[in-house]
């Protein structure tokens, strides 16, 4: 029964946390009947593979949790922009990046209002307008694009039945792990392509428009000079990141490569967000007035919780990755076929 | 060969709108007895009316959150299992939708007849 553990904890992660355990109980009961039943049929238990088909031919966690989800959402202004099985993923990324952005948004408007600065809520109000309907194109953009390779990728299939398999194809490792790392996620693959995608083109908007992201302040602090040093490294990162997801969502079994250069790119993180935390300043007054410098200290102190956060955040995924790495190679090591 | 193949899936959601319809009325008539959700299920395919696990148990929160439907975790088999029946709402909509469908069929014995 490790397998239908296995299934039903993946599933459980993905179900409204209200209803998960009463769910969880109901699903496991139905299909230990249904094997028990396959069981009696055959006189003998189901084998590892049976009970694979068994829970394939009910859907992946995904498929079957979105069948409890109270959004069944899609967008669409004419034709169908993204459908239901992408939508929850497209309405996380979005409300994660809103998120982060009125965070810093939200810092820097109170280190304006500490340095006494009048704020006046139409600047507000715009600031916010602007940062959704910059976050909505982008992130949007992507996911539309998404979609779409879908839709040009079905042949001959229906539209359905593409998302069905993609699906499928790409929850196909939640499965399997444990026994044999088969293949790159094609989830994951096009999870960090969307991801860094959007935090790309957001870093090349704030390097652009420093309006962006620090709002009325933008005339008063401005960048200060350790970004320019990590700037290039870290499109460079970005950039690899999104071609190494690309290969491996073209090469889904290239698992060692996938494994590698995660490591790669993890310590070139790392070494970016080492020379950023001992830069002490990250923004700095554009001229020598009382508040700009009042700004650009609050700013820097909450920006020092920022970096350790990241910076902490970046080492676990390191050694995730590291013994990710270890594990998959020791697996190919005693099992050469 | 893609106008063949157009014509099948036309027919096919088609087909799977018309069943969707009548899904509730057939697992609500199912539920005038207690019942756990995997002979429910199996009890409905024996009728010829199929309905995948991913859509049956979404379907039974449904309607237990709508009134329709009562449940409860009891012992069978040696297996706790969730128990479903009517409640007197379901049973009062359930009458109500099976006239309703009785008229449907009906009026479109008459149409189809032309």
């Amino acid at each position: 029964m490790q397998l239908l553990d296995r299934y039903l904890k993946n599933l459980a992660k993905l179900l409204p946390t209200g209803q998960r355990e009463d769910i969880i109980r109901e699903l496991s009961e139905d299909i230990q009947s249904e094997m028990e039943d396959k069981e009696s049929e055959l006189s003998r238990p189901l084998t590892e593979a049976e009970q694979l088909e068994l829970l394939k031919r009910r859907g992946t966690p995904l498929q079957v949790a979105a069948g409890y989800s109270q959004n069944k959402g899609t967008l669409a202004f004419g034709p169908q922009l993204i459908g239901p099985v992408l939508f929850p993923f497209y309405a996380r990324v979005l409300l994660f990046n809103l998120g982060l952005t009125f965070v810093i948004v939200g810092a820097i408007f109170a280190a304006i209002a500490l340095s006494g600065q009048p704020i006046r809520l139409s600047e507000l109000f715009s600031n916010i307008l602007l940062q959704i309907a910059v976050q909505l194109a982008v992130v949007t953009t992507i996911f539309t694009l998404v979609e779409r390779h879908l839709d040009s990728h079905s042949y001959s299939y229906k539209r359905e039945e593409v998302q069905v398999e993609f699906v499928a194809r790409i929850k196909q490792d939640i499965l399997v792990r444990s026994t044999k790392p088969q293949e790159v996620s094609r989830f994951d693959s096009i999870a960090i392509l969307v991801a860094s995608s959007v935090a790309l083109l957001w870093l090349q908007s704030l390097w652009a428009k420093p309006f962006l992201i620090f709002g009325p302040a933008a005339s008063l602090i401005a960048f200060a000079p350790v970004w320019h040093r990590i700037y290039l490294s870290t499109v460079f990162i970005m950039l690899a990141t999104i071609v190494r997801a690309c290969i491996n969502l073209a090469q889904p079994n290239w698992v060692h490569f996938r494994d590698v250069a995660a490591v790669v790119l993890d310590a070139a993180a790392l070494a970016v967000i080492y020379v950023l935390m001992f830069a002490h300043t990250w923004v700095v007054p554009i001229d020598t007035s009382a508040s700009g410098q009042h700004i650009a200290t609050v700013v820097n102190q909450w920006t020092t919780i920022g970096i350790w956060a990241s910076a902490v955040i970046s080492l676990v995924q390191a050694i995730k990755d590291l013994i990710r790495l270890y594990k998959n190679w020791r697996w190919s090591g005693s099992n050469p076929l | 060969m893609a106008n063949s193949q157009d014509n099948h899936n036309l027919f096919e959601n088609l087909r799977l709108e018309l069943r969707r319809g009548s899904l509730v009325l057939a697992v609500l008539a199912c539920l005038r007895s207690e019942q756990y959700g995997y002979t429910l299920r199996k009890e409905l395919a024996d009728c010829g009316m199929e309905i995948e696990e991913g859509t049956l148990y979404p379907l039974l929160r449904r309607l237990e959150s709508q009134g329709l439907l009562l449940s409860e975790w009891r012992e069978a088999d040696k297996r706790n299992k969730r128990f479903y029946r009517l409640s007197p709402l379901g049973s009062e909509v359930l009458e109500q939708l099976l006239a309703e469908w009785k008229s449907i069929d009906s009026s479109l014995n008459e149409i189809v007849k032309g």
